[in-house]
């Protein structure tokens, strides 16, 4: 067993590694995400997490949850760190997953993997607290630095494999139903068990709309043989389309930043700005207004449905996934499926009482001969202004997401404090 | 695509929680003594959540630092000093209408002498804040609390002399044999579980500290009795009998006394996710809100105002509500600016299950100083 196996055992149980090889995980992080441009590309399979704010144990169960790495290639989209009491342990078990499987998992910056915010939210007191020193507190904002901006995935299916016995999907009120993708929700329940399982089917054609079957058809959700365009149900009327790409980032969209081309020109090795781009990034969020607003968090913007879609449609993506904001459901689908926000933190400061989901985009095993409808089936709008002809649609990615709730907070063989959250008293 | 070796966590906890708690469970813990211990010991939240926020200038507050436990002092999250500056300037807000502002028109109400009651004190410092402002206000000013809670707090007065100059001539002020009870011309320290004042109102024999409430206690003033977050850990029955106290023992409706008021700061919504947790989350500490499911909304709220004797008006908003609509868009500029708040969504959970309602009798003088305060009026 190497060192680095060591290290991963021992903070899968929740016990630190010493300040020395904190220093060369650090240094052997650095190197590897230096090499990482500031967008990531990151091929599907892949399962996409936000937030995770130091709820260790809550870490755990996204693992046995979501799949071990390395069998689970997995993207987090920052905020490791501050507010629960294990920062440390979650930001070096990632830290040391990366190294030792830097393929498998890919780690992107939070607006709180930064020197400021880590003083006032926990993780620079943490570093004091369990070292004695600041030393291992400015390893880390170290690679903090180098961590990427975000992650483009390519090559997502837009087909899911249901699993579980199905339901009609009632908790995503909020989508239009000209939104064409799969979709699948799969509840977990303290027991890791699925209670309820949700599906909502592509719409193929007038007759399917309005009904989404409850039950399986095979026919329909596998693809052809790779290569051949076709698909095993032999629909003529159904032609080779692709799934655009999926932007993750942690905050969201920057009026300085209109392409992904941009985002790669950012110098980003330092500390999170003020303002400008990076720190719209890592700030923003989507509110539900024209164009782009203030924002109550005094940085980063708003941005509304209108800048998601052109912003899509400008750079081939299909969704934006991002983290940053709460949300009770544990993730939340905003602009007609062109956004998602996907939080990873169940019972959020183990106060807020709020289910986490992770975000499931399975692999395009058909080499791109996608089964797909062609471009005038039904009428879509999504992602796609009017009066432009001239780009192929683009198809949404299946999307699966399982949610999960809080691992229990003292638990045998761990060591755990037991939290204790302030309320006005 | 889940993990099995990886262990379950929650399957873990449900088999070594019950046996933890029916370990742990003895018949000490349950008792009306640890409960109350408990209860007396929210006093030290509020004043350390006070003087983080005072430390890091959301709060004017010279008194917050002397009147918190040595080596208590914590810095708190942004949220929740956020929340105490909210909280604080709300009843401060309402407290000052109350005694009449200086630029009140109704030179009558403003120049009446004012009474001030408030329920489950503890450590607060409001008392001092009001008597040291200028032009100082024409009150008087009760506390009643447990008499541990109080003992603390005379000891901390004895010993300090920027207390003492605020309450005046110090041969006016008399402290008892177990320093659990103060009296002075203008500030009062009752040594009373509040318990006893809720069986008084069912006709029993008052007890001598009872009866040094009633004789100090000027039935002929305004009054304004104030319970931050204190009626809320007695039983509903406890709690309304403490009400119908004030309401019908010692300023009996039918004598005509002047205007009585009530100020509450209460948790509200325990029926939502994130009132769930905090039920759960205060039980781990031993602390249950009685009364939280019975006044569980601002309408739960202004009914309960209205039925328990507040019948010249009713309102109630919630901490967000409050941020947003009552402080300045100046001050709100001021207070953001202090600490980067990131979390605005747990901002907003968690001022959404906070409120402050407030109602009033109509007694011989008008008093109109809440009519124009904006209260919220459906549940948001």
């Amino acid at each position: 067993m190497s060192d680095l196996d060591r290290a991963i055992a021992q903070l899968r149980a929740c016990r630190l590694i010493p300040e020395a090889q904190v220093r060369e995980l650090c240094y052997k992080a650095r190197e590897l995400l230096i090499e990482e441009g500031n967008v990531v590309c990151v091929d599907a399979p892949v399962t996409i997490c936000g937030d995770i704010h130091g709820q260790f144990h809550d870490l755990m169960e996204l693992f046995r949850v979501g799949g071990d790495v390395p069998d689970t290639n997995y993207l987090f989209m920052g905020d490791f760190v501050d507010r629960g009491f294990y920062s440390l342990e979650s930001f070096l078990l990632l830290l040391c997953l990366k190294v030792r499987y830097p393929d498998r998992i890919t780690l992107i910056r939070g607006n709180h993997e930064s020197r400021q915010i880590t003083t006032v939210y926990g993780f620079y007191d943490e570093c004091i607290r369990k070292y004695g020193s600041a030393n291992v507190w400015r390893y880390c904002c170290e690679v903090f630095d180098y961590l990427a901006l975000g992650a483009l995935v390519l090559g997502a299916s837009a087909e899911l494999e249901p699993s579980g016995p199905f339901y009609n999907d009632t908790t995503q009120s909020t989508m239009s139903t000209t939104d064409d993708g799969e979709l699948e929700t799969e509840v977990l329940n303290s027991k890791g068990d699925v209670t309820m399982s949700t599906y909502r089917p592509r719409q193929r054609s007038s007759l399917d709309n309005g009904a989404p079957s409850p039950t399986r058809d095979p026919a329909t959700l596998r693809t052809g043989a790779p290569g051949t365009g076709a698909s095993s149900s032999g629909a003529g009327s159904y032609s080779s389309s692709r799934t655009g790409a999926v932007l993750c980032v942690h905050g969201g969209l920057s009026p300085l930043i209109d392409t992904v081309d941009k985002i790669r020109l950012i110098d980003r090795k330092q500390e999170v700005p003020h303002e400008g781009a990076m720190c719209d990034l890592l700030w923003s969020d989507p509110d539900e207004i024209d164009g782009w607003g203030l924002s109550p968090r005094g940085a980063g913007f708003l941005f509304g449905a209108d800048i998601v879609k052109q912003f899509n449609y400008k750079n081939d993506l299909s969704l934006i996934a991002r983290a940053h904001q709460l949300v009770m459901e544990g993730y939340k689908e905003m602009f007609d499926g062109g956004i998602v926000t996907v939080w990873s933190a169940p019972n959020y400061c183990y106060r807020c009482g709020n289910v986490a989901a992770i975000l499931e985009l399975g692999e395009d095993a058909s080499n791109g001969g996608m089964v797909t409808r062609s471009n005038g089936d039904i009428g879509r709008s999504n992602g796609i202004l009017t009066g432009t002809a001239d780009k192929a649609p683009l198809r949404s990615p299946g999307r699966r997401y399982r949610v999960f709730e809080a691992a229990a907070q003292d638990t045998r063989g761990m060591p755990a404090k037991k939290p204790v959250a302030d309320y006005f008293l | 695509m889940s993990a099995p070796q990886i262990p379950n966590l929650n399957t873990l906890r449900r088999g070594a929680g019950r046996g933890r708690l029916r370990g742990r469970g003895g018949p000490g813990s349950t008792s009306r003594g640890h409960k109350d211990r408990v209860v007396q010991g929210t006093d030290n939240d509020a004043s350390v959540s006070r003087l983080s926020a005072v430390g890091l200038g959301y709060l004017e507050d010279p008194f917050a630092r002397i009147l918190t436990p040595l080596g208590q002092e914590t810095r708190r999250l942004p949220i929740i000093n956020r929340g105490t500056y909210v909280r604080t300037t709300a009843i401060d807000q309402l407290v000052a209408r109350f005694l009449g502002l200086p630029s009140d028109p109704d030179s009558v109400w403003k120049q009446k002498k004012k009474q001030i009651i408030s329920l489950g004190a503890g450590s607060d410092t409001r008392v001092f804040r009001l008597l040291q402002s200028h032009p100082a206000p024409n009150i008087v000013y009760h506390e009643i609390d447990f008499a541990v809670n109080n003992a603390a707090k005379i000891k901390t007065i004895r010993g300090t002399h920027l207390l003492q100059r605020v309450l005046g001539h110090l041969e006016d002020v008399t402290i008892s044999d177990a320093g659990d009870a103060l009296h002075s011309p203008i500030y009062h320290i009752h040594p009373i579980d509040l318990r006893t004042l809720a069986h008084q109102a069912e006709g029993s024999t008052s007890e001598d500290l009872v009866a040094r409430l009633r004789e100090t206690v000027d039935t002929t003033l305004p009054t304004l009795i104030l319970s931050e977050c204190c009626l809320v850990y007695l039983s509903p029955d406890e709690a309304a009998g403490v009400v119908r106290y004030f309401t019908q023992t010692l300023f009996t409706p039918s004598n005509k006394s002047e205007t009585l008021a009530l100020v509450l700061y209460e948790p509200i919504r325990p029926d939502d996710a994130f009132g769930r947790t905090m039920v759960a989350n205060l039980a781990t500490r031993g602390i249950q809100l009685q009364t939280l499911h019975e006044y569980a909304s601002l309408e739960a709220q202004r009914v309960r105002l209205r039925q328990q004797g507040f019948d010249g008006g009713q309102a109630a908003a919630d901490v967000d509500f409050l941020w947003e609509r009552w402080v300045s868009e100046e001050e709100k500029e001021r207070v953001a600016g202090l600490e980067m708040l990131d979390e605005m969504e747990e901002w907003k959970l968690l001022a959404q299950h906070y409120c402050v309602a407030w109602g009033w009798r109509e007694g011989c003088a008008q008093f109109d100083g809440w009519g124009d305060l904006e209260k919220q009026s459906s549940e948001g």
